[in-house]
């Protein structure tokens, strides 16, 4: 296990010297991760690796938080870290409670790519061995060869992926020159608290950054399997096929969002409408709870805990149980995202869902894996009360305006439906509006789910995945414009 | 001061082993970067107080072969030494693949004096949160009901040293503040607002003067009006056609600046900037000049080498209105573009590789004239201050579009506030279009740091948002 040399019971003992106020929370956030890049083959250097380790302490008193953080793990930084955190100096200095642990899980040797990176030793959620076993591409025999060689194959999966996604594009009847950047992502928490200490958390998946003349498409990914290959070389196919695509002219009217784009609509404007820190730059974040936000056939979740097993988290970033979070009900506002400092300035508000970005950064409420409850609609019905409308299968991105409420969610193409089918593409476009008017303008849900990452977030400067799990959706009366 | 011997004797002694054992294992071009930083962050945000000190130290290594290379990063110290050195039995290094590289050869460092401020000690908690909390009451004081929602100070120093195994050799310092702040006007929902400015000292930002600013971009948010189409801005009423006299503040003309970045950076900038040239092969009017400087004096990101080591140095891009070499890393002088390389490949972090890019790239100023007189000479026109999104550039790269806000201005004064606007124009009409260059240089954060003082141009459309 990546932490089982690290005396939890002796850290929180110390953690609990600075938690001198009775409402004081104290908790150190150890963090460890692993990246593995596979750039396009004409790109120097070749394999990219990144490993880092580290730890964090903080003390949150009132509306105050100090933090102290570092690089590597070890006795004595974390002694500073905790006397820099302390509000007082105490009598004698603080212990240096047993944090050493094992080197990275894949490490098994000790070194800092040592041969075992290649099984994913750790048995954690999402690491190689976890993929093998989801049937993933990789051939364990050229791995092992590798190794042998003294040089570790850190990379066999993503090495095979890019020919996965070539057969499927071929398998779409199209052969189209694509440039793919491949990132494995890993990382390992433990959080200790002076009065809790949770199971220590993992993750694993990939990112993949599809580069092609007619555009760009990236991606998240739980594992490198066929049906991740398939939705790497849709989104491609997709790109080449609206090349010549005129963007389409402005217009209201209805918009059918396959999953991906609803994923990337939850969380733009659901979930980063429900933070309670967005909420709070226009009053208070409880006072939203009740309001209506979107139609009724909106009931939206975030649930870490449902998220796909490579990603699935059963406690936070600051080590506090994850919940079922409904954050619209029938497409009223129930429960805000919150952490633990703004579930201590509006107690209406639950913490567990607090992340960060690294441990140099602070936690903030964010979510983590959303869900948009299926509905009663088959793909055919969704098209076909839409005729002269747009289908938009993904979002590139999309943005919120806390202040002013406004919305935009960019697409790279889509295809316009006519008689209840898919028929032309359409080239770049956009969907603007008040965030509450757009998500109230829902008036169909799909009744297949779709599991699919919804992107990279990078809101306050602290990148996190998101994923989801989301139908299609039908939305009526909505503005759509070229985007330029 | 960049010296020939690192500070650090024992990351040189694990440099050296690392560079010795990679050469051994037949990759020849191999580099180690060590670098150790600390930073403090302060954060006032909707009524919470953040401090949070962080010490970073890392390692970066790239290495390659004549068929293949690879790069590898890591927090900590380098591991070198017995039982984690890299090639110990078992172990070893991330396997070479992908293209080889090569690396440059040490180039002499001209000499230069480290500024005083590099050594200066970081903001203190107490005095950080004092300087956010007197931005929020002297925003309040300029604007009566305008509130801060976040303010967030950062104030951080390193040291890197750089080894590799074509005998390069530095050390350097480096120092950079931050300050991010967003502020809402009042009423409700109120205008919002966004100052992002990097200094190399945190000391150097100056409540007042912020909050001044940051008080003009919610007063006009607030109360400015799109622009009429084909109004002051475009010379003839209700002809849409180019002429007025448009004013850019530093900071729109920065952003317009980072847009066109392609025209100046890289090779493949000499095939773009000649559809610029007009007969007479300018591209631009003779108040044009621009430098780049990764040692400009004074400059945020002052450094005498770059992310690899070389040195840095000026380099006039475009001189005159005249184009004369695109900003070029060592590895892309080959004759196919003209001009000298120059010391321009960052290193944003341990984690990144070196990539060309600008670090001080700005407009030179004249220092004779005042943002006043050029104010004064605007018949009738429109003076912008800010920029309020993000820059969008067509397909092929030449029309450009930013939204602004600023004022209208007739004899010389502002006369109505505007925002919901865009500034519309290409490279060729702004490059053209520049009569006047104020001296208020002052340079942002974007893409390294981008400077350019007021600017007044014609030519270009102010148009109202859609």
């Amino acid at each position: 296990m990546a932490w089982s040399e690290l005396d939890t019971a002796a850290v929180a003992r110390t953690l609990a010297q600075i938690a001198e106020q009775p409402d004081d929370v104290v908790d150190a956030y150890f963090e460890r991760r692993e990246e593995v890049e596979l750039p396009p083959e004409e790109d120097a250097p070749g394999l990219r690796v990144w490993r880092e380790e580290g730890f964090a302490v903080r003390l949150l008193r009132g509306q105050r938080t100090w933090m102290a953080s570092r690089d590597g793990i070890a006795e004595r930084p974390f002694a500073e870290a905790l006397r820099q955190v302390a509000r007082a100096l105490p009598p004698v200095s603080y212990p240096e409670p047993r944090v050493s642990a094992t080197l990275m899980p894949s490490g098994a040797s000790g070194d800092p790519f040592g041969a075992s990176g290649a099984s994913g030793a750790a048995g954690a959620p999402g690491t190689v061995g976890a993929a093998k076993a989801a049937g993933t591409f990789g051939d364990s025999g050229v791995a092992d060869a590798r190794a042998a060689a003294g040089f570790p194959d850190l990379a066999h999966e993503l090495r095979d992926f890019p020919q996965a996604v070539a057969r499927a594009i071929r398998a779409h009847h199209v052969g189209i020159p694509v440039r793919m950047t491949l990132r494995r992502h890993r990382r390992w928490l433990q959080v200790v608290g002076s009065r809790l200490v949770p199971e220590p958390q993992s993750e694993g998946f990939y990112s993949c950054v599809l580069d092609s003349q007619w555009g760009r498409h990236g991606a998240l990914l739980p594992r490198l399997d066929a049906v991740a290959a398939e939705q790497v070389a849709a989104a491609a196919v997709g790109l080449f096929r609206a090349r010549n695509a005129a963007a389409p002219a402005a217009f209201r009217g209805v918009a059918v969002l396959a999953p991906a784009a609803v994923a990337v609509l939850l969380h733009e404007a659901v979930a980063h409408a429900l933070e309670a820190d967005t909420l709070a730059r226009g009053g208070r974040p409880e006072a939203a709870i009740g309001l209506a936000l979107a139609a009724p056939c909106l009931d939206v979740l975030d649930d870490p805990a449902a998220a796909p097993p490579e990603v699935r988290r059963t406690s936070d970033d600051e080590g506090l149980p994850v919940s079922r979070r409904w954050l619209l009900r029938r497409g009223a506002v129930e429960q805000p995202l919150a952490d633990t400092a703004w579930s201590r300035l509006s107690p209406a508000l639950l913490p567990g869902a607090g992340r960060r970005g690294s441990r140099h950064l602070p936690p903030g409420p964010r979510s983590t894996h959303l869900e948009l409850l299926p509905g009663d609609a088959a793909e055919s019905d969704l098209l076909a009360q839409a005729n002269g409308g747009l289908h938009l299968p993904a979002a590139s991105r999309g943005g919120l305006d806390a202040l002013s409420g406004e919305f935009t969610l960019r697409f790279p193409h889509g295809r316009r439906i006519r008689r209840g089918a898919l028929a032309e593409p359409v080239g770049a476009c956009i969907l603007r509006g008040q965030v509450a008017d757009l998500l109230a303008r829902a008036t169909a849900v799909g009744r297949e789910t779709v599991a699919a990452g919804a992107g990279w977030c990078a809101k306050g400067g602290q990148k996190l995945p998101v994923w989801a799990t989301a139908p299609a959706l039908r939305l009526e009366g909505v503005a759509v414009e070229a985007d330029a | 001061m960049p010296s020939s011997t690192p500070p650090g004797a024992a990351g040189d002694a694990a440099a050296a082993e690392v560079l010795r054992e990679l050469v051994r294992r037949g990759l020849a071009e191999a580099e180690v970067l060590i670098k150790r930083g600390r930073s403090r962050r302060l954060a006032l945000e909707l009524g919470s107080e953040t401090s949070t000190f962080s010490q970073e130290r890392a390692w970066a290594v790239r290495a390659s072969s004549r068929r293949a290379s690879f790069f590898a990063a890591g927090a900590g110290e380098l591991p070198a030494g017995e039982g984690t050195a890299p090639g110990s039995p078992g172990g070893g290094w991330p396997e070479a693949t992908g293209r080889p590289f090569r690396l440059p050869d040490p180039e002499a460092i001209p000499p230069w004096t480290q500024p005083s401020d590099v050594e200066a000690p970081l903001i203190g908690e107490s005095e950080g949160l004092r300087l956010l909390a007197s931005l929020g009451s002297e925003l309040a004081a300029e604007l009566p009901g305008a509130r801060l929602l976040l303010a967030a100070l950062e104030d951080g120093s390193s040291e890197s040293e750089l080894a590799s195994s074509r005998g390069l050799q530095v050390a350097f310092r480096r120092r950079l503040a931050t300050l991010r702040v967003e502020a809402a006007g009042p009423g409700h929902p109120g205008a919002g607002a966004a100052l992002y400015l990097a200094a190399r000292e945190a000391r150097r930002f100056h409540p007042k003067a912020l909050a001044r600013r940051l008080a003009d971009r919610l007063s006009v948010a607030a109360e400015g009006t799109p622009p009429r189409q084909g109004s002051a801005a475009s010379g003839k009423r209700g002809s849409g056609a180019h002429g007025g006299e448009i004013l850019l503040a530093p900071d729109v003309a920065a952003a317009l600046l980072a847009t066109l970045l392609p025209l100046l950076v890289g090779p493949a900038a000499v095939a773009r900037v000649s559809t610029l040239r007009d007969r007479r092969g300018r591209i631009g009017s003779e108040r044009l000049t621009i430098i780049d400087n990764g040692r400009l004096p004074g400059g945020a990101l002052e450094c005498p080498v770059d992310g690899e080591g070389m040195p840095c140095r000026e380099t006039v891009l475009v001189e005159e209105g005249v184009f004369r070499q695109p900003l070029l890393a060592w590895w892309q002088v080959d004759g196919a573009a003209p001009g000298a390389a120059s010391g321009c490949c960052r290193r944003a972090s341990w984690r990144d590789l070196p990539a060309p890019g600008p670090t001080h790239l700005y407009l030179r100023p004249d220092p004779k004239l005042s943002v006043a007189a050029l104010l004064a000479d605007v018949r009738s026109g429109h003076y912008l201050i800010d920029a309020t999104g993000p820059a969008r550039l067509d397909a092929e790269g030449e029309r450009f579009e930013l939204p602004v806000c600023g004022f209208a201005v007739e004899a010389g004064r502002a006369t109505a506030p505007i925002a919901g606007a865009r500034l519309c124009g290409t490279a060729a009409a702004l490059f053209k279009g520049i009569a006047a260059a104020a001296r208020d240089l002052s340079f942002l954060p974007l893409d390294g740091m981008l400077g350019s003082p007021t600017l007044l141009v014609t030519g270009l459309e102010l148009r109202g948002t859609p």
